[in-house]
């Protein structure tokens, strides 16, 4: 996930602190939701009614909550209001998904908390208001739905936090086809694709809709 | 699923079997039983064509010979046995190794063959970078062989894994190796962890849930008798990964699925691939002679 570089010794060690609840608005695992707790950490995610989902935390280790659909679409437009978005350390609020065949994971991040991410950089695209920055990464033996894998993550980054407690959208397609002439194609196959609240090593809260 | 390049890996068989020397000769009682009493360690898997109807190579014309395989995935303590180190994850004698590269199996068959008297199967020459390895991530590129007419352990051919996964002679064409549900065959990321995971795969939920390998041979066995040939730990082929658009050169095949990756990829007739450098706590192998 967000841990770039992250090594199996430290994900093993190190970083048990995990937490995920994933709901697609479009099934029926809509009801899923879990507190967490362990070493001090917290983390309090409800899953909201729609597309509706809340989190709060405090000294995580890694997790991602998020809600959007089972199935994503390079035609999609992810329409969302993060009502409240108050990250205090590290947390992206971000377009999240996978495809496989390639397997490549890939973020649209439109805030963060402290850490801003980066990666190699590979140009510009325009979308919805704002300018973001292409990135690529690769993980090397890191987990994936295709089990342990090395693959390719793509990143837009906005070049500034993007104002939050508003109807906003990310047209996706302007991403895929901006990455496309850059020579970063996603995978023929689609998984899931959220509008997520990712954090890592911090506290904060969210309370986002989406759809 | 990927399109299957059937010319080649037929050709790859008909070459392995070639070289191949016959019937074992050391573990007389395991190897040699038409029906392995329960606690053997190896089948006999008579050969044929794929009686699967679920498998690519239904209806083709292509025919495994007789081969003997693992019931079960290595597990530590017979890595330890042989290699003498612990490099798993997640730690147990009785669960299967990983976290152990293709380079590292194919370096376990030829020292466990000589322990056991047998001819080493693998000409591993360390030295020289293998040509057709075209990966970008792979910094061994070591160049093994096949030493024909040896009777020492090997790593299956893609088409001989999936045979003996689907039931080989005997199938009766399950989604996974021995049922058609996934719980009952196999241990993957919804079941292997401490509760039963819902909704849509997501690493930090999995690791929370404390996921993990199992202890071998923990769910329902297969027509033959194998075991876990569906979940756990994915299964190291000796095959190159081919396909149209990716050709051939980059990967190892890996079969079976593991404990981490979607379901999907526990369907005998699903072939997943890794670098042969690549490490992970879901990859792991079984082995064979024949």
């Amino acid at each position: 996930m967000m841990r770039l570089s992250k090594k199996w010794t430290s994900a093993l060690l190190a970083a048990t602190m995990s937490f995920g609840l994933f709901a697609a608005t479009s099934s029926a695992a809509t009801d899923y939701w879990q507190n967490w707790t362990d070493g001090g950490g917290t983390v309090n995610a409800v899953n909201g009614s729609g597309g509706n989902y809340s989190v709060n935390w405090s000294n995580t280790g890694n997790f991602v909550v998020g809600k959007g659909w089972n199935t994503g679409s390079p035609n999609r437009v992810i329409n969302y209001n993060a009502g409240v978005w108050a990250p205090s350390g590290n947390g992206y609020l971000t377009l999240y998904g996978w495809t496989r065949n390639s397997l490549i994971e890939y973020y649209v991040v439109d805030s963060w908390g402290t850490y801003r991410p980066t990666g190699t950089y590979k140009g510009t695209v325009n979308s919805d208001g704002g300018t973001y920055d292409i990135y690529t990464a690769t993980r090397y033996n890191a987990p994936s739905i295709d089990g342990t894998q090395t693959f390719t993550q793509y990143w837009s980054v906005r070049q500034s936090k993007r104002p939050t407690g508003s109807n906003v959208a990310i047209t996706f397609s302007n991403h895929v086809n901006a990455w496309k002439s850059k020579g970063m194609n996603l995978g023929s196959s689609w998984s899931y694709q959220v509008l997520a609240t990712e954090g890592y090593q911090s506290s904060g809260s969210s309370n986002v809709t989406v759809w | 699923m990927r399109k299957r390049d059937i010319v080649p890996l037929v050709a790859i068989l008909l070459a392995a079997v070639a070289c191949s020397n016959g019937k074992p000769a050391a573990n007389e009682r395991a190897m040699t039983a038409e029906q392995p009493a329960a606690g053997d360690d190896f089948v006999r898997i008579e050969g044929g064509h794929f009686a699967n109807t679920k498998s690519g190579y239904y209806g083709k014309e292509v025919a495994v010979s007789d081969f003997y395989i693992s019931r079960y995935e290595v597990t530590q303590k017979e890595w330890a046995d042989v290699m003498g180190g612990k490099p798993s994850a997640f730690q147990g004698d009785r669960l299967p190794v990983e976290m152990m590269s293709w380079y590292d199996a194919i370096e376990y068959c030829n020292r466990r063959s000589l322990k056991e008297g047998l001819q080493p199967y693998y000409v591993i020459d360390k030295t020289r970078k293998d040509p057709d390895n075209r990966s970008e991530h792979d910094p061994f590129k070591w160049t093994v062989t096949i030493q024909k007419g040896a009777d020492g352990y090997r790593l299956p051919t893609e088409m001989e894994w999936e045979y003996a996964a689907g039931g080989g002679a005997i199938s009766k064409s399950y989604t996974y190796s021995g049922s058609d549900e996934a719980d009952e065959a196999a241990w993957y990321w919804r079941n292997a962890g401490e509760r039963r995971l819902s909704g849509a795969w997501n690493w930090p939920a999995i690791e929370n849930n404390r996921t993990q390998p199992r202890a071998v041979g923990g769910k329902k066995p297969n027509e033959l008798g194998l075991y876990d040939m569906s979940g756990n730990v994915r299964e190291w082929c000796w095959d190159w990964y081919a396909d149209p658009e990716l050709g051939s050169g980059t990967y190892r095949v890996v079969k079976g699925g593991g404990w981490m990756g979607d379901v999907g990829s526990a369907e005998p007739a699903y072939s997943g691939k890794f670098e042969a450098s690549g490490i992970g706590p879901d990859q792991g192998f079984r082995v064979v002679r024949g």
